[in-house]
């Protein structure tokens, strides 16, 4: 007899769920708002900045060349790669920025902590996906476009349960 | 003529009522690891782990990478525990390096832990009801998952692979209004965890199949050198956060979970009613942290470490993880030994199996509390 009402009591609490809100976020059509403008890193301190690691940010007039995000990514991902742009500028006398291939990215953001510079941070973007793999590599032109996102949707939590939005 | 056979090979004797079945190595529900299991009829006659279909090295490539670069891929093996792989390991270098850690540093890792500990805990139930035919209980777990996750994400910026706990503290401070959010969201589940226990853990259909099956004895379970949740559900009462409190620990209040049965039911509840302390331990930590102050201790570039060894540990989601680094004078260390609770728990597992029904088999051994990815390294 006990089993039974173990049975119905287990029904039950799912049942109730019925009334409650649904979790779900709908990917496409909703998508979650992240903290700030990306993770960011303040080399004067030494502590990041909360935000989302997602797609790099270059800024061309703070970049100096100096290599130190392509050595620090030397044995985790080897994604950042140097190549000359056809750019001048006084402080970037070799004229070469980092090239990232985000088909072998992590995302740890150990690069955005290695730039003494202020010049490379990480923004919000994270959808990537491509056709093609040489589509995955970011050349310096491209990394230095701001992206635009559209990300507003947070976790609520009320009386009838958790939902997005 | 008789050939010699290689030592340590021995030729199978068959026998018509015995049949081997071998279990994965295709992914048996967790991650490539075969089990050898010889039935008869219905019931396991032997069984014999078989892991290391995906052993990466990663104590190998960490003595080519420096101490700061080791950590993203050192937390690969457990992805959905990355926090608590790295702790040790930042533990470690703090001793070797002689780092000192900011006091509201501590705070946000042993926050950080915990959030993942659930993560960690949640998945793993999922993959347990999934495992017991419950798709209910797979359902809701990775939903309220996503809970944490949200939260971790707000702090590290990175939904699994966190990267966040650095020799020295964390890398970044926590955002604003993040104590607020986490106080609603980690009370909001813990009045979700409630219903949890009617749907799963009271459901007859769960204890007809756990209860009484796989007795581990409390004597068995130290001699076998088991730990973490199975261990506790063995009647002893060991947590590396209480006995050897690392960071805050010490300070913050909160107990250990210990049932005496040592069955299936008793390992699967464990880790459930630890995802309570959990929360009290993220509400007690969110209370007592210092409200300003540095996080993060600058390091030098390329820090080395003297001509010494340490070994640190602490209690993951599956048990103790500990770090054995010896270092020589140089930025990269020399060895690296990671000694993961997952391995030490499967030794007991054809200690269980014997005499069990084949349809015990995933209850037994998901219980376990294994995962095969950060057994292997």
């Amino acid at each position: 007899m006990s089993n039974v009402i173990g049975i119905i009591r287990a029904l039950n609490s799912g049942v109730k769920h019925l009334a409650v809100k649904r979790f779900t976020l709908r990917y496409p059509e909703q998508k979650l708002k992240f903290v700030g403008d990306g993770f960011q890193f303040n080399p004067e301190t030494g502590v990041g900045i909360a935000g989302l690691r997602g797609r790099h940010i270059l800024f061309h007039e703070h970049c100096t060349g100096c290599q130190l995000c392509s050595v620090a990514c030397e044995g985790i991902a080897e994604a950042i790669s140097m190549v000359k742009v056809h750019e001048t500028w006084k402080h970037n006398k070799k004229a070469i920025m980092p090239q990232i291939d985000y088909g072998k990215c992590v995302f740890c953001g150990l690069c955005v902590d290695a730039c003494p510079f202020y010049a490379l941070y990480m923004t919000n973007d994270y959808e990537l996906s491509s056709f093609t793999k040489s589509a995955l590599i970011y050349t310096p032109a491209q990394l230095a476009i701001k992206p635009k996102i559209s990300q507003d949707v947070e976790i609520k939590i009320d009386d009838r349960g958790a939902s997005h939005g | 003529m008789t050939t010699q056979l290689p030592p340590g090979m021995n030729i199978e004797t068959v026998d018509d009522k015995i049949m081997t079945l071998n279990v994965g190595p295709q992914h048996p529900g967790s991650g490539h690891m075969r089990l050898i299991i010889k039935v008869d009829g219905d019931y396991i006659v032997s069984c014999d782990p078989d892991p290391g279909y995906v052993h990466r090295g990663e104590e190998k490539m960490a003595e080519y990478r420096n101490y700061i670069q080791n950590i993203p891929h050192l937390e690969r093996p457990v992805i959905h525990d990355s926090s608590n792989i790295l702790y040790p390991y930042c533990l470690g270098v703090e001793e070797l390096l002689g780092i000192e850690v900011p006091e509201r540093a501590k705070y946000i890792r042993v926050i950080a832990a915990e959030l993942n500990r659930c993560i960690y805990i949640l998945y793993w139930l999922a993959i347990y009801g999934i495992f017991l035919g419950h798709s209910t209980m797979f359902m809701w777990p990775a939903g309220d998952r996503e809970l944490f996750i949200d939260l971790l994400e707000a702090m590290s910026g990175a939904r699994v692979t966190h990267a966040y706990l650095v020799p020295g503290g964390v890398r970044n401070d926590l955002p604003s209004n993040f104590e607020e959010r986490c106080l609603r969201q980690v009370e909001y589940f813990e009045k979700r965890l409630k219903e949890y226990e009617a749907v799963f853990y009271q459901n007859p259909l769960l204890k007809a199949r756990t209860e009484g099956s796989g007795i581990l004895s409390r004597t068995d379970a130290i001699r076998l050198g088991t730990t973490g949740s199975v261990l506790r559900a063995s009647g002893v009462d060991f947590d590396v956060r209480k006995k050897e409190p690392y960071d805050v620990y010490e300070n913050l209040d909160f107990q250990t979970i210990v049932m005496k049965e040592g069955d299936s039911y008793a390992r699967s509840r464990v880790p459930y009613l630890e995802m309570f302390e959990s929360c009290r331990i993220i509400k007690d930590a969110l209370r007592k942290m210092p409200k300003s102050g540095s996080v993060r201790t600058k390091l030098k570039p390329n820090p080395k470490g003297g001509n010494d060894e340490v070994y640190r540990r602490i209690e993951s989601g599956r048990g103790a993880i500990g770090y054995y680094i010896v270092s020589n004078n140089r930025p990269e260390p020399y060895r690296v030994k990671i000694s993961v609770g997952s391995f030490r728990n499967l030794i007991c597992m054809p200690y269980l199996l014997k005499g069990e029904k084949l349809g015990n088999m995933p209850a037994v051994y998901w219980g376990l509390n294994y995962w095969p990815v950060e057994a292997d390294r």
